[in-house]
């Protein structure tokens, strides 16, 4: 696994699929301290300032229907780590969103290249980690420092959440 | 392989042997080879083949799901692996890439549609 940081990126998302052009192996995860554009199903904006957690992971090649649960399986994996990590219990919004006391903590999206087969895949995450505020979404968006108390390791939990992923796409693809 | 042959009447001996596909046979001193013709089929098959990839005009949708964006206008012409459009599918944004070039000649689908695996998406010339 390779992991690419960045300081600041238009979106990981984008990044990851410029990545791919240039002959980027799987399990090469691109993380960056912020975004300028990050974004969500739809289009709809990610907000990203410092703090929080912004990452893509190029995905092997798969079926879409593998992919659709890996998706799926993310936000489980993520939720679970919330919980054993922080004592926390999150709410996972199938299929691509994480709430804590209602307000939105995690965003999952999956991009797929289609031809006449899948060409290939990432995974972007946004974890509202250390987020210090929200300007205009404080009722709808949260962070863990927020609701803990207490700031948390990004690149800790970026560990934990490749490996489970890892192991979750294994499991799948079996 | 010596065979011998009744033709017309006339008892001859001809020599039998098959090679690379191919069926010699030989009367007299004269040679008649045979397979040529199952040859040329051959290739009337590779032509069609390739005629075939030519027709493959329609650009369809593999999964069912929405229209996010269209990123192609008819006339345009569009290359190998270039982005045609953007289908919200299976909680997924999907990337559409055409497999082939060509010219657009009609585009099936616009912004907000919904679509089913199969449907046609676009049509080259």
């Amino acid at each position: 696994m390779e992991i690419k940081k960045f300081k600041k990126l238009a979106s990981t998302n984008i990044k990851a699929k410029e990545l791919i052009e240039e002959g980027a192996l799987p399990w090469t995860v691109v993380v960056s301290q912020e975004q300028d554009c990050g974004y969500g199903r739809k289009g709809e904006k990610w907000i990203s300032p410092k703090g929080g957690l912004y990452f893509s992971v190029i995905l092997p090649k798969n079926n879409i229907d593998d992919l659709q649960l890996l998706t799926i399986l993310t936000a489980f994996v993520i939720a679970k780590i919330i919980k054993e990590e922080f004592n926390i219990e999150p709410l996972i919004k199938l299929p691509n969103d994480i709430l804590l006391n209602g307000k939105k903590i995690c965003g999952i999206l999956t991009e797929n290249v289609i031809g006449k087969d899948v060409k290939s895949s990432v995974m972007g995450v946004g974890l509202n980690t250390n987020t210090e505020s929200f300007p205009g979404l404080e009722s709808i968006a949260t962070s863990l420092s927020k609701e803990i108390g207490r700031e948390v390791d990004n690149d800790k939990i970026l560990e934990k959440i490749i490996e489970e992923i890892k192991k979750q796409l294994e499991t799948i693809s079996k | 392989m010596k065979l011998k042959v009744r033709i017309k009447n006339k008892e001859c001996e001809i020599d039998v042997l098959e090679k690379d596909g191919k069926l010699f046979i030989k009367v007299g001193d004269k040679e008649f080879v045979f397979g040529i013709g199952e040859e040329k089929k051959e290739e009337e098959i590779v032509l069609m083949d390739s005629k075939v990839e030519c027709f493959l005009k329609e650009i369809k949708s593999s999964l069912s799901g929405s229209i996010s964006e269209v990123f192609l206008k008819e006339g345009d012409v569009v290359k190998k692996n270039q982005k045609i459009l953007t289908l919200s599918a299976m909680k997924m944004e999907n990337e559409i890439v055409s497999e082939s070039k060509g010219k657009i000649k009609k585009i099936m689908v616009k912004t907000g549609d919904k679509v089913k695996e199969g449907d046609i998406l676009i049509i080259l010339e």
